[in-house]
């Protein structure tokens, strides 16, 4: 495939246009989707991009389809995408079942909006217990919770990546704000940057005949004998937890020492590791911890951080969707937690701090 | 003294808003009666709506919705306000902010009078930082979408990134896109703060323009 991306360069972009460049520099052949905002721009820039650079676009009747369609590329062996929000990410659940039942690479971007249901276009953290676990089955799927532009850029090339090489649904998480908000990043060829890119082949039609140099391509979604789906969740659910710890991502700062960590993911960690460093300057011990990965979670890290230190602030906006798995991932373990729940409004780094000053006997 | 109209089109992102607003607000200061028209109907959260009451402080006239008097911000549906349509009739200059692209701009035709008007000015506002309108080529066949240009405004910036390298670059790039199809090279626009790099009034040749920041405001 061409290079899409000549050589490296500073741009100026919006956060979908950043998917849609992202998509073209991993590689994506095909993307599927259905208009609905704040996602839009990810598919007016891929149609602008695709007649440029050999790749193609298919608009479907709906988010179903745009999920059931992806999973129809994918099968063919193309690295293929589909991005939506909201209402939009309830109906691909049903296709993303599926892909994790038939470990099929497929891959996502999530312009989180307010809900529940159409609500607000905007701006919003409310699509996280959707994204992680939204489907039936066991939530076998990989999630990556961004904050700015660069890693819009970066996350997307490892989006398929993690996809193509480990076989799970993989997300990109972001937001109506990141979708529409302007700032610059660098963009660049992932092979300039020595990373290895995940080659995808087809899952049907393959070459030669099954049984002579090669094993049959079983692919199901529906099982007729408990036990034997029994079988095959088992040895997905062993599957996903033995990459875990390949996957996980997260950002810990200053939680060794500290009396307070505040827990925050996406678009709000940006006001979240603000209000720390401005908390540390003026000599609160605060620390900062932000997962990456929303799916798997980085419960490993996030548990560590809570034997040096047991207080919890987790500021989200949404209510209490992040809190959730902050509290699954410090079962048994002793902790205090506080919350800035705001569903579907921004926070700022001023009304972080305000309320670590109001509520805490942090001080010097 | 004839009266100023002007269009400020463009790539999705470029920096129109912020362009027609500093221009409005600029004439305003030369003591002249300025209507602002905010002609986004794609992206009715992205535009001029939260900073009305604020620019109308300010002395201009802003004819954009106000938030109290709209439903759904996106895809409910959107209507042109009847005053979008009637802008030409008011007294003073006229300015229209024209949102989203060349996709935008083909509802500019819903404002009663405007390509018959002789006043108007059509000017493009290009950021080659933006990818899709980086080079000559890509910029030319981008204007040509729009089917008239006027002007160009050379608003080639990378946010608090932007360097001296970045707008001289913007002016190479645009010169030679003015050299080859005709259309002349109206501004430089500078954000304020970067006046250092961008001397007084005038840069390798062209009149700048420096932009206060009030976008940033605006998101809903």
């Amino acid at each position: 495939m061409e290079r899409a991306i000549k050589e490296e360069k500073r741009v100026f972009m919006t956060g979908n246009e950043v998917v849609a460049w992202g998509a073209l520099a991993a590689e994506a052949d095909i993307m599927y989707g259905y208009p609905i905002t704040p996602q839009n721009e990810v598919m007016h820039y891929w149609t602008r991009l695709a007649p440029k650079h050999g790749r193609k676009f298919l608009q479907t009747e709906d988010e179903l389809s745009a999920g059931f369609t992806t999973i129809g590329g994918v099968l063919a062996g193309r690295r293929a995408f589909t991005a939506t929000a909201g209402p939009g990410n309830i109906l691909l659940q049903e296709p993303v079942s599926m892909a994790e039942m038939m470990r099929l690479p497929m891959v996502m971007a999530i312009m989180q909006r307010g809900g529940p249901s159409t609500a607000t276009v905007i701006y919003s953290q409310q699509e996280v217990n959707l994204t992680t676990s939204g489907g039936n089955g066991e939530a076998l799927r990989i999630v990556y919770s961004t904050a700015t532009h660069q890693e819009l850029y970066d996350y997307t090339i490892k989006a398929f990546n993690a996809a193509w090489k480990y076989r799970f649904p993989t997300f990109i998480l972001g937001d109506g704000y990141q979708a529409k908000m302007r700032e610059p990043l660098v963009m660049y060829n992932p092979q300039d940057k020595g990373v290895e890119m995940a080659a995808s082949e087809p899952f049907v039609g393959k070459e030669g005949k099954f049984g002579e140099g090669r094993e049959p391509a079983h692919l199901r979604n529906a099982f007729s004998m408990e036990e034997e789906l029994y079988e095959v969740v088992m040895e997905h659910i062993q599957d996903y937890n033995k990459i875990t710890p390949q996957i996980v991502e997260y950002v810990s700062l200053g939680c060794e020492e500290a009396d307070l960590v505040i827990v925050a993911h996406g678009i709000v960690s940006r006001a979240a590791v603000a209000a720390q460093e401005k908390l540390r300057r003026e000599g609160y011990r605060v620390g900062f911890f932000r997962p990456i990965t929303l799916r798997p979670f980085p419960v490993r890290a996030l548990r560590k951080v809570c034997k040096s230190t047991s207080k919890f602030l987790v500021v989200e906006s949404a209510f209490g969707q992040l809190a959730r798995l902050v509290k699954e991932a410090l079962f048994g373990l002793e902790a205090e937690m506080d919350e800035i729940f705001m569903p579907g409004l921004g926070i700022t780094s001023e009304k972080i701090i305000g309320h670590v000053k109001k509520k805490s006997e942090l001080k010097v | 003294m004839s009266r100023i109209i002007e269009a400020y089109v463009g790539e999705y992102a470029s920096g129109k808003s912020e362009n027609a607003v500093n221009r409005a607000l600029d004439l305003a200061r030369q003591g002249r009666k300025v209507v602002l028209v905010d002609l986004d109907l794609v992206e009715p959260f992205y535009t001029l709506r939260p900073l009305k009451n604020k620019l109308e402080n300010m002395g201009i006239e802003v004819i954009a919705w106000e938030t109290k008097d709209t439903f759904g911000l996106g895809e409910a549906g959107y209507v042109i306000k009847p005053e979008m349509r009637w802008a030409l009739r008011r007294k003073g200059d006229i300015i229209f902010d024209v949102g989203y692209g060349v996709q935008g701009f083909r509802i500019f035709n819903l404002v009663e009078g405007a390509l018959e008007e002789e006043n108007l000015k059509i000017y493009a506002v290009v950021n080659i930082s933006r990818p899709l309108t980086s080079s000559v080529e890509d910029i030319i066949a981008y204007l040509n979408l729009f089917g008239r240009v006027d002007g160009i405004i050379n608003n080639s910036h990378l946010g608090e990134l932007t360097d001296k390298d970045v707008i001289e670059e913007g002016i190479q790039v645009i010169r030679e896109v003015s050299r080859i199809t005709g259309i002349p090279v109206i501004a430089i626009s500078v954000e304020k703060n970067l006046e250092f790099l961008a001397g007084k009034s005038n840069f390798q040749g062209f009149p700048v323009r420096f932009l206060e920041r009030y976008m940033p405001q605006s998101l809903w």
